[in-house]
């Protein structure tokens, strides 16, 4: 007994330690976001095994993405990115009714996204061109509808975030919830940042 | 300058590389090592961008930054690499 009282204490394990810096948000959204990191990771793997395999494939398929419809889910990814770190700062200045507009204004974002992703699925479907098409739009469904699902559930975050501000959960003196969600957002952009010149731009 | 006029200008700079892009996927240009190396270096500045300036990571916890900043400098280095070495990366990767 006298031996294990006198045990040091154990060391930190966690590499997300506090004494590393300060954690944006909290620790348990940085281990999603990681996981999240990780899921996409995985898919671009894919997705490169699969353009060496098949490099004329990887060079026909994007031709037949609408551009434009990549394009604008880009700017609305951006744009809600921004906007959520515009009502993190209108918070931290307590300007909470400027944070409720800036939040409504990315949530609107984040639906765009949805409603141009609906769009652009039905008329790949009307074109003929199916998950089984190709290994280019194998990968191609593969990886945007991963991501669809996180913006998915990510505006409902938003929503989330939306009413807490509305009914007074953050101020100057407490956001870390609001932080939380706001790095996860920046994250699901951050998948869609390397989603967009992968498969639409580069052939 | 204010945190808040700062992260204007960042979103008009990656608004205005993805135009850059967008123009890239419509003129069609052959995938040759320029244009690669172009849109590999679009997918790194942006990354680190919204890294740095939206998820405010230069002054948080170091490890998470290190993470998040390699994750963004692996991407388009693989994306080199794939361009460069494809044909090797499916030789070594075929069961047979």
């Amino acid at each position: 007994m006298t031996e294990i009282a006198t045990l040091p204490p154990p060391r930190g394990i966690s590499i997300f330690s506090e004494a590393q810096g300060r954690i944006p948000g909290n620790k348990g959204i940085w281990v999603g976001i990681y996981c999240e990191m990780t899921e996409f990771a995985l898919m671009f793997t894919v997705y490169f095994l699969a353009k060496s395999h098949f490099p004329a494939v990887f060079q026909e398929g994007p031709t037949r993405l609408a551009t434009s419809a990549g394009t604008a889910n880009t700017v609305f990814m951006l744009t809600s990115s921004f906007f959520v770190v515009r009502a993190l700062h209108a918070v931290r200045g307590d300007r909470i009714k400027s944070a409720i507009r800036w939040l409504f204004l990315a949530l609107m974002m984040g639906l765009s996204y949805l409603v141009v992703k609906f769009l652009e699925y039905r008329w790949y479907t009307s074109q003929g061109i199916r998950i089984s098409s190709s290994a280019f739009f194998t990968v191609y469904y593969y990886l945007t509808l991963n991501h669809l699902v996180h913006v998915f559930w990510g505006s409902l975050g938003i929503l989330f975030v939306l009413v807490r501000t509305k009914m007074g959960a953050y101020s100057s003196q407490g956001y870390e919830g609001l932080e939380a969600f706001a790095s996860y957002w920046h994250a699901i952009d951050l998948a869609w940042l390397g989603i967009f010149p992968l498969l639409y731009v580069l052939r | 300058m204010s945190p808040e006029r700062r992260c204007d200008y960042v979103w008009i700079f990656l608004i205005g590389l993805t135009l850059v892009s967008a123009w890239i996927a419509e003129a069609s240009f052959e995938a040759g090592l320029g244009i690669t190396l172009l849109v590999a270096a679009i997918i790194g500045i942006k990354g680190r961008m919204v890294i740095d300036h939206f998820m405010e990571l230069p002054h948080a916890n170091r490890r998470i930054r290190f993470m998040m900043r390699l994750y963004f400098l692996m991407l388009p280095l693989i994306t080199l690499l794939v361009h460069l070495f494809g044909d090797a990366i499916a030789r070594a990767t075929s069961i047979s």
